[in-house]
């Protein structure tokens, strides 16, 4: 005999929240788990002008969502990467790429060949004229990575979108699959006496709804896990001290980029995210270090076009609660921890908590939940933090604006002990980490590491099997490879333009 | 070449040791690091091993064997080794039901998704068929054919396989690769380890008052470490967590066909492995020193004549620092391992694998070391871990052996492991396994630990669905294993080949 359904409730409705409800009901066979979401009119989603990581076309994948309609639908464009404006020290940049450096040459990494042929004098040109996804966005160009015909070096892309777009697509999306949607705010949560399980939560309605498993997306309040089940806050703002952002979106400019640009600031950093319709901005800054009115002004003053409307504050701290999921309760999103959108990670870490819940969930016949599997979920949850944690202050601390209050503390401060060590490693001999879930790559590392202005003393010795007189010709071979793909590229504004506007008729929903 | 500009400081590397681990250690040295200048240099101490001694692999000595640039046609001809696509696990008490672990996936995907779940559905919808019954892998290794990829197999899942090398022509067939491509050897019975005031090797002492001098050193001595000892490293037992500490080795005749997959058999007094090569079978017995067995109950257990029995001490543990100053032990020098899995040549592998990329570049390389003692410490625990799994979960009765194996401790890592995949059937993949996802399921599957639930997403999956997807998979496994050649034919095919 089959047992009832197992009930879950989603507490709130942002791009989290109906992430969330999406891939439960693409997943999940609906006479086994019933869903529901509550969300409340009355309280608005953060959410202006989102980038994301290339991950994100796995989860569209996994609810066969069209890529075109989903550009349409959001106002999405394509992103190659992230520009660093001034990080290192104003009037310099690089970029961080969705891409590699070169190639692996012998099973070598290309690094240190490119720093072997330095230390030999053959003046190879600059390591990012190794990557057509840092060339294309020199340009302003797009083209999709190619899968017939290999491209000089691997890249992918992601999107830039308006998350409350997306949100709503998904909504769509989730309710015709059988997401039951309920409105309403949540005013109080029942426990069981016994083991402090949610049980049911009262709406301001008088509405009850009982659940047997409680997913918690209600952001930075985290009305679930951390107000009624107490889990603790661990805070990480003496690393990333910033605690507000403004965002206002402007109209688009002709500077149509296939990247993110983030800018650095006295007191921050500004960001700015092309979409198809406007341009999403805001500034992320550390109240320890500019005012508020300040960092208004700065925001302001920085646009390339016209401010569509008051600019919003937010308030926010880094670090996240110490156990994503605690009893019949996990937090996604917001709700979960904080983590400033410096490598565009909220997203990411919205879609890896919801595809290892999927895989960990409680079934129906047991319906209880298993703290054994509540430790793997909350290892995961943990370690993806950390190592985004560890790869945003590598960022901060390796920067040269000397004389700067906020640059000279992150400078300054302590690092966590895990980065110390692979700066040290990076710093003797051009060694990066590799993670084997591939996050951050290797060449994210590098990007960083090299555009932050560190140099390798030395390279690893295996790249000397390789006879100089070749070594220079590969490089030059290379870079006139990758220059004239990036030259063959269509601009990332005509590309966007064929690709997302046409009129194809898709119905917005697919099911009857 | 660039020496000018560098530090000059490592460029005499000298690799001290003995047998197979000696000799791929200093081919591996010569072929990654000769280039850039380093030279290699081996002090050779008396060989160990025996006629019955075999190198027992898992399936990654094959890249390293091909970025050697070792072909292994005329590798397995000279050495009349055999191919190896798994272990049997078997009790001779009959209490437990044996298992096969086999070098390839397990199953193969069901509508995308993966297969382990499916069959945990599969079994509440009434199947019974085994877990291992749908490897293609075991499939053909109980057929006695070799299995080579093809596209259709590369959809089905993967396929691996590892050899049983005589350990005395493989190490023969190492030394001549290394000194053709140019190490120097010196052979001595005797060594003396000269450390300077820092407590550094300052030079090797070898018979006849010769002199060895070196920047950087690599200890593959075996369990001793002689040069590890010396500059007076620590060692961690892993004795309580293992109950063996005796191995027997011996040969018996060869058979034929060969069989191309290795058995061990669990008895109350501890366990036989069987591997066969074209030389004989392989013989390793491995028991308890305070359960004493007698050599008669040894040759018993086997179950077949043997010859040339040779008894060793075995002390499972680790080296608190793999690399100590300019000197890295390597193989048993650094860890030794619990017989089952025969993991030593593995370890030679891990051991010089994480070493390449950290080798020193100048003087200083303190961060490098730190480095490569993390990696390696974390890359054996793993390791062992995999082997703890196997006594703690044994349900092979209650003899002493048995008994104390199932009482052994078990790391945190291994714990959460093992109730992370009781629960749920997932398996915590940590960042320094050597033994892949499949590999675990496979050893906890065979040790009777049935997840008591799966993924909800194969939910999705309706029984006919099902059913006719496991029907299709082993309509597959069947048509694949009739199309390869047998063991025995692939082995004379490639003799062939080879000119020899």
């Amino acid at each position: 005999m089959q047992p009832s359904p197992l009930r879950i409730v989603i507490v709130g409705g942002g791009s989290a929240g109906w992430m969330c409800a999406a891939a439960c009901a693409q997943v999940l066979h609906p006479a086994r788990y019933s869903l529901t979401l509550i969300e409340s009119d009355d309280i608005g989603t953060v959410g202006v002008g989102e980038a994301t990581l290339p991950a994100l076309q796995d989860f569209n994948k996994l609810l066969q969502i069209d890529e075109a309609q989903f550009m349409r639908e959001t106002q999405g464009t394509f992103k190659l990467g992230i520009e660093f404006r001034g990080w290192k020290r104003p009037g310099e940049s690089y970029v961080h790429p969705f891409g590699a450096f070169g190639q692996l040459w012998g099973g070598v990494e290309f690094q240190h060949f490119w720093l072997r042929a330095r230390q030999l004098g053959l003046n190879p040109p600059p390591l990012d004229e190794f990557s057509c996804a840092v060339r294309a966005c020199a340009r302003n160009a797009f083209e999709f990575p190619d899968t017939h015909s290999v491209r000089s070096t691997f890249y992918g892309y992601a999107y830039h979108f308006d998350a409350g777009l997306y949100a709503e697509f998904l909504r769509d999306w989730a309710t015709a699959r059988g997401v039951a949607r309920i409105e309403g705010q949540v005013v109080d949560v029942a426990q069981e006496s016994t083991q402090g399980d949610i049980k049911s939560l009262t709406l301001k309605s008088g509405q009850q709804i009982s659940g047997d498993f409680f997913i918690d997306c209600s952001g930075f309040r985290s009305l679930l896990l951390a107000d009624k089940l107490g889990v603790p806050w661990e805070d990480w703002s003496p690393w990333l001290p910033c605690d507000r952002a403004w965002a206002v979106p402007c109209e688009r400019s002709t500077d149509f980029t296939p990247y993110t640009r983030s800018t650095a600031q006295k007191g921050g950093w500004v960001w700015r995210i092309p979409l198809q319709h406007r341009t999403g901005n805001g500034h992320v800054f550390s109240t320890q270090f500019v005012g508020e009115d300040e960092a208004r002004s700065t925001l302001l003053a920085g646009l390339d076009g016209k401010a569509l409307g008051d600019p919003r504050l937010l308030k926010f701290r880094a670090g996240r609660r110490v156990q994503a999921w605690k009893r019949n309760c996990i937090a996604i999103g917001l709700a979960s921890g904080f983590l400033e959108p410096l490598e565009s990670t909220s997203i990411f870490l919205v879609q890896k908590a919801i595809q290892d819940m999927l895989r960990l969930l409680p079934s129906p016949e047991a319906r209880g939940v298993d703290e054994r599997v509540v430790r793997e979920f909350n290892r995961r949850s943990d370690e993806l933090y950390e190592r985004i944690r560890d790869f945003l202050i590598l960022h901060y601390t390796a920067n040269d604006r000397i004389g700067e209050p906020l640059w000279d503390h992150v400078r300054h401060y302590e690092l966590p002990e895990s980065l110390r060590h692979k700066l040290r490693l990076f710093d003797v001999r051009g060694h990066v980490p590799y993670f084997k879930d591939g996050f951050f790559s290797r060449d994210s590392w590098l990007a960083v590491l090299f555009g932050q202005g560190l140099m390798p003393k030395a390279y690893d010795r295996l790249a000397d099997f390789m006879p100089r007189e070749q070594l220079d010709a590969r490089l030059h071979d290379l870079h006139a490879r990758v220059a004239a793909e990036v030259a063959a590229m269509p601009t990332h504004e005509e590309i966007v333009a064929r690709y997302c506007s046409e009129p194809r008729f898709i119905p917005r929903v697919m099911t009857s | 070449m660039s020496a000018a500009i560098r530090d000059p400081g490592m460029r005499e590397v000298v690799v001290v040791g003995r047998d197979a681990p000696l000799w791929l250690s200093a081919c591996v040295m010569q072929y990654a690091l000769g280039p850039a200048g380093v030279t290699v240099t081996v002090v050779e101490l008396p060989p160990l091993a025996q006629p019955a001694d075999v190198c027992i692999t898992l399936p990654a000595l094959e890249p390293l064997h091909t970025r050697l640039r070792i072909d292994e046609a005329r590798l397995i001809a000279a050495t009349r080794g055999a191919f190896s696509l798994g272990r049997h696990y078997v009790d001779s008490g009959g209490k437990a039901p044996p298992f096969f672990h086999a070098h390839g996936s397990n199953g193969s995907r069901i509508d995308e998704k993966e297969f382990l779940p499916h069959w945990l559905l599969a079994r509440r919808q009434g199947l019974n068929s085994p877990f291992e019954e749908f490897s293609l892998t075991a499939a053909a290794a109980r057929a006695g054919r070799m299995l080579l990829p093809d596209a259709a197999i590369d959809r089905f899942g993967f396929t691996d396989y590892a050899y049983h090398l005589p350990a005395i022509p493989y190490a023969a067939w190492l030394r001549q690769l290394a000194l053709r491509r140019g190490v120097r050897n010196h052979w001595s019975s005797t060594l003396e380890v000269r450390l300077d005031a820092e407590g550094a090797i300052a030079e090797l002492l070898l018979e006849g008052d010769r002199r060895v001098k070196g920047d950087f050193f690599l200890d593959v001595t075996g369990g001793e470490a002689l040069l590890a000892s010396a500059m007076g490293v620590g060692r961690e037992s892993w004795r309580e967590s293992f109950v063996a500490d005796r191995v027997m080795s011996a040969h018996s005749a060869p058979v034929s066909p060969v069989p191309i997959y290795s058995e061990v058999r669990a008895h109350a007094r501890g366990w036989v492995a069987l591997a066969a090569s074209q030389v004989c079978i392989h013989v390793s017995q491995a028991y308890c020193s305070d359960l004493a067995p007698g050599p008669a109950d040894l040759a018993a257990a086997a179950g077949i004549p043997l010859q040339g029995m040779v008894v060793r001490e075995r002390h499972p543990g680790r080296r608190l620092r793999a690399w100590e100053k300019n000197c890295v032990a390597v193989g048993e020098a650094a860890c030794v391992f619990d017989p089952l899995h025969f993991l030593d040549l593995h370890a030679v592998q891990a051991g010089l694998v994480h070493l390449l990329p950290l080798f020193p570049v100048q003087s200083d390389f303190s961060v490098e070391r730190d480095e490569y003692n993390r990696n390696v410490h974390s890359a054996f625990e793993r390791m062992r871990d995999f082997q703890s799994a196997h006594y703690r979960l044994n349900r092979y009765g209650d003899s002493p052996f048995w008994a104390r194996a199932r009482g052994a401790a078990l790391s945190a890592e291994l714990t959460h492991k093992l109730d992370a995949f009781r629960a749920r059937g997932e398996t915590v993949d940590y960042e320094d396994e050597a033994f892949t996802i499949d590999d675990w399921q496979a050893l906890f599957i065979g040790h009777g630990v049935v997840p008591e639930s799966y993924d909800p997403a194969v939910d999705r999956t309706s029984p006919d669905l099902l059913k006719s997807e496991l029907a299709r998979i082993l309509g597959f496994i069947r048509q694949k294993v009739d199309e390869q050649r047998s063991h025995s034919d692939y082995l004379r095919d490639l003799s062939r080949v080879s000119g020899a």
